[in-house]
């Protein structure tokens, strides 16, 4: 049976709880004592408790329930405990555990909303409170929007102080010892005598004894690992071919599956045969799932080779069939009548145009597929009364109810093996491949069976990044930026996307104006408008949703008014900005580097852009030079502030990862339409960034922020109106429309 | 050193053919018609060497008949100049050795090209043509001047010129390739057959070149 | 068909025709050499062949013509080849899922060219896509890998 304190901060709840041979340490954190789930129900020998450490005679386990897509958060959640634990996690064994209501996300929730991250005021607070228990009370595990640090970093760390703390009480209990003098050293509890007593020794005693609930988190100044360079505990097995991924996963008489789904998404089948498929050698069966076929045979090649000759009459999609009709819809929406939000609405814009020499621009962004390079894939087993699942998901309580509505067995009998994942952006913020491969399974129950998508269909069947566009008008008056107005205009994200996971949630779709409405400019006259076009296909979260397009969009054409003005683009944003978090980061990127305006000789060019997005401030700098075969990216200075930084040599991979991903897209990649299906199907025709287009980087962390945010995603957004604006001060030519290589050659 | 297997081999193959006129069909292509040297008017193999020139031309051929910089073109019909993906240059050895060889994508197999998108394969080692045999941003006039001269085609003949086209079939060559390069990927104009009949017929005219 | 994979002969029974990538990794459960686009447009299948490094997606099974070499062969976790002690280092890898095709890629360059410049590994390693961006990262490690090789 467990136990449970109260902490008189913020009200956690700590417990603990024997589990077979060894104790388990969780944290909670509630609203009201009382929802407290650690007690409900939990019967004699149930490790029901979602635990952050487990400890037994055979090992240590840490608990990291933020699923590492490769933004390294398996290692950051491990280290938030060890610091606290007083262990080497190399030697723990890492578990992502179970879907639990427990790991909710609260910090995603509360990032969904009206309120740009800056504002602190007490409304914004209420209902960022208020958004943390709706999280709660679904139970809703996300990982995404860069907010796992941000959420989880003091839970962690006070799941390892409690551990440590029982565990040292537990050796003064057996030892007779007064309870404060033993430390803690490595793993071990370490009496004033200097004997060691491993903690593994202590399990089964630690979880007999009241839980020390009220524990001190250590200050900065005495971390050992926080803070400090650590080697990623993934690393060894990413350098040696031994990391397994869900398309690795191998078990006794497993069958491999691939689908094949209606090149137009979301249309019908109006028949098919399967002749041809079954007559491929090494093909088991051909079954019906979600969106098209699926064959089942002896080898992956197998079922591509079958999947490649089914013979399927697809009905049509509910979309227009080509991008140049899908362009129409959002031109066609920009009225009145589709106006979703203004949440910025400073001054009088319309008073402050009137009679100025307006200044008017349109952008655009295109879709763009998350094509991670490990292709969506899930291994599935269907028993008669359990489902055993083995896949990477960001939505592992999605997961997990999915797999209990397709089978009719309990929610309670899914087991999901949530596993490292080669790369996602937001593609595995949706589970349509997880849901496939469990109907494919059920179809041979007994049997487990690895689906994996071929490319072609991960390309083709992504949830992407919507198209979006964007017009400003503007003003200026005596060398500054006088008023702007911009009106962004896309189809639904939110609604899109909570439709397939969650609920739609009321109120105006935040999402659609992220990275314009949110950004600390105190511009007089200043107005951001968002209106939602009608649904095309299906459409997701990809890296800075929302921001990957705004920042595009608002800072270019704030660019564009600072030029007008004749004011240097740093010195006028300087100016602008109203948020010293922001202030500084600009600040550090005109020091970093050597700033003194955009001319940086002939043939050659610098730009700059700012983004404030998952809580992050972000400023970028880019230098470009223009060569015989095209522009070339010299160098790229950025500067951010996160707050506190636990694991700053992955924070500066996060930071040039993210840039790479931004640049990479807005340079080179769009998914087009024709004839109701994605034009591009493979990565020769959605290169992103290669090693050959890739600059040289140069990051700074400030650390001065108060809040503690994450990094996954910041650096995106800034990346392509620093590297559009770049080549406006190279060739006089601003590019409005992602990807720049519609109007500009890259080397 | 690792091609040298594979080149020996082409070589001791390319002595085998002999005569092409001894034989009336070979590897798909029908020999019998093909005219006579002199059978052929100046006029007629100027018309010829258009239809010759229409495929030389194509990205298909164009796209690894490049220049000095050495760099291979993904070219198609909607985009001719579009540069090879992946920083690829194929160095001064025009196949890779100095930088990154082509046969680690290119494979050398006569199994037709099935997957769409996938790098191509043919019959023998993949590699940009010798820089002699630029003809991106050639004209007409100067890649008919190319073709003639001995010295600039390697060392052929009129008889060697339709012969290259015989050996390439055999071999299931570039040439071959061209003209069905499998899913995804547009054919040079015309056949197999067509092309060779229209070399044997430029070369039957005195291989007559236009003035521009 | 017999196949010699890090020194070791195996023997597999599968169609001529399927490509030595589906091979290795559904046949043999070599799984470290990865699926991304079976067109040679990623680089994260590669292997080395008779000690070249080739795309294995695009190898059919009966074609292949030397002793195959994958990451294992390379070095262990026990036994790190010096590539892959470079690459832990300079903490090239995040999802991870390119780099066995990555530094079986800088193990062709650096057999050939032991002091490679920038542009040389650019031109040798921009055929390897990362979708995370690790790139600096592995032009750095391929640099310190080179540097160590040559005992410097």
């Amino acid at each position: 049976m467990g136990r449970v304190k109260t902490i008189a901060r913020r009200t956690f709840l700590i417990g603990s709880a024997a589990i077979l041979g060894g104790v388990a340490f969780g944290v909670y954190y509630v609203s009201r004592p009382t929802d407290n789930p650690l007690l409900d129900g939990l019967a004699e020998g149930e490790a029901a408790l979602t635990p952050f450490v487990k400890i037994t005679p055979e090992g240590i386990t840490l608990i990291v329930p933020r699923a590492d897509v490769g933004q390294g958060i398996a290692s950051t959640q491990a280290m938030l405990i060890a610091e606290e634990l007083d262990i080497d996690p190399a030697t723990a064994t890492l578990d992502p555990g179970q879907p639990h209501q427990a790991y909710f996300n609260g910090t995603v929730a509360a990032d969904g909303l009206s309120f740009p991250g800056w504002d602190e005021g007490f409304v914004a607070e209420t209902v960022r409170d208020l958004m943390m228990n709706v999280a709660r009370l679904s139970g809703s595990q996300f990982t995404g929007g860069s907010s796992s640090t941000a959420d989880l970093h003091e839970t962690l760390r006070q799941a390892g102080a409690t551990a440590r703390e029982t565990l040292k009480a537990a050796a003064a209990a057996r030892t007779g010892v007064a309870r404060a003098d033993p430390r803690t050293e490595d793993g071990q509890v370490v009496l004033p005598d200097g004997t060691r007593i491993p903690y593994t020794e202590l399990a089964t005693e630690a979880a007999a004894i009241e839980p020390v609930g009220v524990v001190a988190l250590r200050p900065a100044s005495e971390w050992t690992r926080l803070a400090k360079p650590y080697r990623r505990l993934d690393i060894l097995a990413k350098s040696t071919g031994t990391q397994d991924y869900g398309i690795d996963v191998a078990l006794r008489g497993m069958l491999h599956a691939t689908v094949r789904a209606n090149p137009g998404r979301g249309g019908d089948m109006a028949g098919y045969s399967a002749d041809a498929a079954l007559a491929v050698h090494g093909v088991r069966s051909v079954v019906e799932v979600n969106e098209g076929l699926a064959v089942i045979a002896e080898n992956t090649w197998f079922a591509f080779q079958a999947a490649a000759a089914l013979e399927v009459d697809w009905l049509l999609p509910d979309y227009p069939a080509s991008s140049a009709e899908m362009w129409q819809v959002l031109d066609d929406a920009h009225v009145d009548d589709m106006r979703n939000s203004r949440l910025r609405d400073e001054g009088d814009v319309e008073a402050a145009l009137e009679g100025a020499t307006v200044v008017e621009s349109e952008y655009r962004a295109p879709f763009l597929a998350h094509a991670a390079l490990e292709p969506l894939n899930a291994t599935v087993l269907v028993e008669d009364d359990k489902v055993t699942i083995w896949t990477a998901t960001q939505v592992p309580h999605v997961v997990r109810d999915a797999a209990a509505e397709v089978t009719g067995i309990d929610a309670a009998n899914v087991i999901l093996h949530a596993l490292p994942a080669g790369g996602s952006f937001g593609r595995r913020l949706d589970h349509d491949y997880v849901v496939q491969a469990i109907q494919i399974a059920a179809s041979m129950p007994g049997t487990p069976i690895k689906t994996t998508w071929s490319r072609e269909e991960d390309m083709t069947h992504d949830f992407p990044r919507p198209l979006h566009m964007a017009r400003g008008r503007g003003a200026v008056a005596d060398g500054r930026v006088l008023a702007c107005d911009l009106d962004s205009i896309s189809p639904s994200l939110a609604a899109s996307w909570f439709g397939r996971v969650f609920i739609v949630p009321p109120g105006p779709d935040a999402m659609l104006v992220w990275g314009a409405f949110d950004q600390p400019y105190a511009i007089p006259n200043y107005r951001v408008t968002g209106y939602a076009a009608p649904p095309l296909m299906p459409v997701g979260s990809w890296r800075s949703p929302g921001a990957c397009s705004n920042s595009f969009f608002h800072e270019s054409f704030l660019s564009e008014l600072i030029h007008t003005a004749g004011a240097d683009p740093l010195e006028e944003r300087l100016r602008l900005i109203d948020h010293a978090d922001s202030r500084r980061v600009l600040e550090a990127v005109g020091e970093m580097s050597n700033w003194a305006g955009t001319d940086i000789g002939p043939g050659r060019g610098r730009g700059i852009a700012f983004a404030y997005t998952h809580g992050v401030p972000v400023a970028e700098v880019i230098d470009v030079t223009l060569t015989d075969r095209g522009i070339r990216i010299d160098e790229v200075w950025i500067a951010a502030d996160c707050g506190t930084v636990f694991d700053p040599v992955n924070a500066e991979a996060q930071l040039t990862g993210a840039a790479i991903f931004g640049l990479g897209h807005a340079m080179n990649c769009e998914l087009t339409y024709e004839n109701y299906a994605v034009q591009q199907t493979n990565f020769h025709a959605f290169e992103g960034m290669r090693l050959h287009q890739t600059p040289q980087f140069h990051t700074r962390l400030l650390g001065l922020a108060e809040r503690v945010r994450g990094l996954g995603e910041p650096a995106t957004a800034p990346a392509a109106p620093a590297l559009a604006d770049a080549i406006f001060a190279a060739t006089g030519q601003r590019p409005r429309e992602m990807p720049f290589s519609k109007s500009v050659d890259f080397a | 050193m690792r091609y040298a297997a594979r080149l020996s081999l082409i070589v001791l193959v390319n002595l085998v053919p002999g005569n092409p006129a001894l034989a009336q069909s070979e590897h798909g292509l029908d020999l019998s018609s093909l005219p006579e040297a002199g059978a052929v008017s100046s006029d007629e193999g100027l018309a010829a060497w258009e239809c010759i020139h229409t495929v030389l031309t194509h990205p298909r051929c164009l796209n690894c008949h490049v220049g000095a910089d050495n760099v291979p073109l993904w070219g198609s019909i909607d985009d001719p100049d579009r540069v090879h993906g992946m920083a690829i240059n194929a160095g001064d050895s025009r196949i890779g050795d100095d930088t990154m060889s082509c046969h680690a994508c290119h494979q050398s197999s006569t199994r037709p090209n099935t997957i769409p998108h996938a790098a191509p394969h043919a019959g023998m080692d993949w590699r940009l043509a010798p820089i002699e045999f630029q003809w991106t941003d050639r004209t007409s006039a100067e890649i008919c001047a190319q073709m003639r001269d001995p010295d600039r085609n390697g060392g052929r003949d009129a008889a060697g010129l339709v012969e290259h086209i015989l050996h390439d079939a055999e071999l299931t060559g570039f040439i071959t390739w061209s003209f069905g390069p499998g899913a995804g990927r547009d054919p040079a104009p015309g056949s197999l057959q067509t092309h060779l009949e229209d070399m044997a017929a430029w070369t039957a005219a005195g291989m007559p070149c236009p003035e521009q | 068909m017999d196949l010699k994979i890090n020194g070791t002969s195996h023997t597999v029974d599968l169609p001529g025709d399927m490509p030595l990538l589906w091979a290795l990794r559904d046949g043999l459960k070599f799984t470290s050499v990865k699926y991304g686009c079976g067109i040679a447009q990623c680089g994260a299948c590669t292997v080395h062949i008779g000690g070249e490094a080739v795309r294995s997606c695009q190898v059919p099974l009966a074609d292949v013509w030397g002793e195959i070499t994958t990451i294992e062969g390379l070095g262990t976790r026990d036994a790190l080849h010096v590539i892959q002690a470079a690459w832990i280092d300079q903490q090239v890898a995040q999802c991870g899922y390119c780099q066995s095709g990555q530094i079986m890629q800088a193990a062709d360059l650096l057999a050939r060219n032991p002091e490679p410049t920038d542009d040389d590994i650019d031109a040798a390693m921009s055929g390897n896509l990362c979708r995370c961006g690790t790139y600096p990262r592995i032009r750095a490690a391929v640099h310190a890998a080179a540097r160590a090789m040559r005992g410097a």
